[in-house]
């Protein structure tokens, strides 16, 4: 057997300290590390009295003493965890428990054991506190855990990716179900960020659309990594999910508010010009005009000028009526969209633009076989058909039968629609930059106003499309309009 | 009476302000002669010939160039003209005038070298006689 002195060491090196408690006498022995741990050389101090005032943290003093009592009176063991203070001042994690007797042994002496577990009651602390941060992280920020088993292909999720999902929270997504999750044009990224990360490794964070329990479309932000075995084999995914649907909802949002302010930016900035360059271009004619009356000596002159006036008037006219034109085209945006036949549009054009089409002996060619309906608002349809086919015919070659070459088509999942001639082009080196500016015109032509093109772009805009231009001097000029 | 200016040269294609200019330098009797251009195209088709031939009388002593014009503006025409002007050593006085109030025109137009002011239209009459008088001087 074991004296006194080895079993204290033994103790010792396990960080246990003890008591001994004759019954009989009631008399308590503390070991010697029980003294190290509390700084008592003094074993004369020992007594229940001193540990329970001085050493025992006050929250456990009762039920310690209930025990303690137990043990005495009716060698009834216990096992109790306590906090004591030790010779740095500090409270420590004990558990306090009697020693094992062995059976039908009567002996008069019983030893409580105290051993420490500080660092097991901290870890099991962090645990508690780190899956707290977890759980109000995750339902904060609804990111929901998920993980794939290569082998069975079984999914797991835990209850806030099913929260996530809108599913029941006995739900288990069987394995081939798993793509049924991912929004129909995404299902082919899903699967291959799946393989690659499931035959390579290569871990993924994406964002992706899905969809809920209920098949309601939602935007998730996905992450996924690779878990090894042993022997690093892969042997399954696991990774979040991060409901951001608002987020990318908003951004989307804003992204289609700064492109309208951005627009509406751009037409200001044309009505500043108007304002500014054409209506006070014809009123300072007038003011020039009327310092010049009160000049003038000869009658003859003061009816010059008085001629002038009325071509003033004219021009002012003509310039507001162009305002007005500009903010009736951008007003019609309320209109609603419906399908629009581009066969039915060109009609309509041609019919109003017959006697300029007899005129000059136009010949128009329409191939809308590839794409023969639009979903558009029919006027700004027929208002851009009809500013690119009239714009053809006035800047026709000259000596050369205006042929307009009117097509539509896919192409990349966008419509597209093309106004082609053989007239005059134009040098878009030159003038590339300018050509959708108002007032800008490039040919010293009577009929050039520069309006056209100008409202042609503003209503390709507004409807989230774009115009494009390509031009070859004496060869002819092709407009391409993307619609969105 | 003061001996006016031998050759005034407008470039805008506003008729109307063009031909009250005209007038106001016939009845003040503020240049000999005038030549008007419709834009600044015209005007460097016309410039261009009298360079190479070195004929340096039938340059304008003052020239009122207007800004937004069809074909070649008032901005391209000082970028081309800047190239041709130093082979030539008369001194040629370069009116930017334009309705156009927006200060980034104002700016752009100042930092030319050979801009000597913006003028706002409406030019007042006085104002007029006040850029001859000066050029005279």
């Amino acid at each position: 057997m074991l004296n006194d002195l080895q079993l204290n060491n033994i103790l010792k090196d396990f960080d246990i300290a003890y008591w001994k408690i004759n019954l009989l006498t009631k008399e308590i022995t503390w070991s010697d590390h029980f003294l190290v741990l509390v700084r008592k050389q003094d074993t004369k101090t020992a007594s229940l009295e001193y540990f329970l005032d001085e050493i025992l943290h006050k929250d456990y003093r009762y039920d310690f003493r209930e025990h303690f009592g137990q043990l005495i009176s009716e060698f009834k063991p216990f096992n109790l965890e306590v906090r004591l203070k030790l010779e740095n001042g500090k409270f420590r994690w004990f558990e306090c428990r009697t020693l094992k007797k062995k059976e039908n042994s009567l002996e008069d002496s019983v030893v409580l054991l105290f051993v420490n577990i500080h660092q097991a009651k901290r870890d099991q602390y962090t645990i508690e506190e780190n899956f707290f941060y977890y759980r109000e992280t995750a339902e904060m920020t609804s990111t929901g855990g998920w993980y794939v088993d290569s082998a069975s292909g079984a999914v797991y999720w835990d209850e806030v990716t099913k929260k996530i999902f809108n599913c029941p929270y006995d739900y288990e997504p069987r394995p081939e179900d798993k793509m049924k999750f991912y929004a129909q044009e995404h299902r082919k990224k899903a699967q291959e960020m799946f393989k690659k990360c499931a035959e390579y490794g290569i871990p993924f964070k994406v964002e992706i659309k899905m969809l809920t329990f209920h098949n309601s479309e939602f935007w998730i932000r996905a992450t996924g990594k690779p878990v090894y075995d042993k022997e690093q084999e892969i042997i399954g995914i696991r990774g979040v999910f991060q409901d951001i649907d608002l987020n990318k909802t908003n951004e989307i949002n804003l992204q289609n508010s700064l492109d309208i302010i951005a627009a509406q930016n751009s037409r200001l900035f044309n009505f500043a010009h108007i304002v500014s360059h054409n209506l006070r271009s014809h009123s300072s004619n007038l003011s020039l005009i009327s310092q010049l009356l009160t000049e003038s000596k000869k009658d003859r002159d003061k009816l010059d000028l008085l001629m002038n006036v009325n071509d003033i008037a004219t021009n002012l006219d003509e310039a507001i009526r162009h305002l007005n034109e500009v903010v009736t085209k951008q007003s019609i945006l309320t209109k609603e969209k419906k399908t629009v036949k581009f066969e039915d549009a060109l009609q309509v054009v041609i019919t109003s633009t017959s006697s300029l089409i007899k005129r000059e002996n136009a010949q128009i060619i329409a191939d809308f076989d590839k794409l023969n309906e639009i979903t558009y608002i029919s006027e700004y349809l027929e208002s851009i058909l009809l500013n690119l086919i009239t714009n053809a015919i006035r800047y026709r070659q000259k000596g050369r039968k205006p042929v307009i070459f009117i097509q539509t088509y896919q192409e990349n999942g966008s419509n597209f629609l093309e106004v082609s001639d053989n007239g005059m082009g134009i040098d878009l080196d030159q003038y590339g930059d300018k050509m959708f500016g108002m007032y800008k015109t490039f040919h010293r032509h009577p009929e050039a106003k520069g309006i056209g093109l100008f409202i042609t772009k503003n209503q390709v805009e507004a409807m989230g499309g774009n115009i494009s231009v390509t031009s070859t001097v004496n060869i002819g000029t092709t407009f391409k309009i993307k619609f969105r | 009476m003061e001996q006016p200016i031998e050759l005034a040269c407008i470039i805008d294609d506003d008729s109307i302000y063009v031909n009250l200019v005209k007038k106001i330098i016939e009845i003040k009797k503020l240049s000999r002669n005038l030549i008007i251009f419709k834009n600044g195209k015209e005007a460097l088709d016309y410039f261009r010939p009298i360079l190479e031939n070195m004929n340096q009388d039938k340059l304008p002593d003052i020239i009122f160039l207007d800004l937004n014009m069809p074909v070649m503006d008032g901005w391209e025409f000082l970028g081309e003209f800047f190239k041709i002007k130093n082979s030539f050593n008369k001194k040629i006085t370069l009116y930017v005038v334009s309705s156009s109030i927006d200060p980034r025109d104002l700016e752009r137009a100042k930092s030319f070298n050979m801009v000597t002011d913006y003028l706002i239209k409406p030019i007042e009459l006085k104002k007029f006689e006040k850029i001859f008088d000066q050029e005279v001087a």
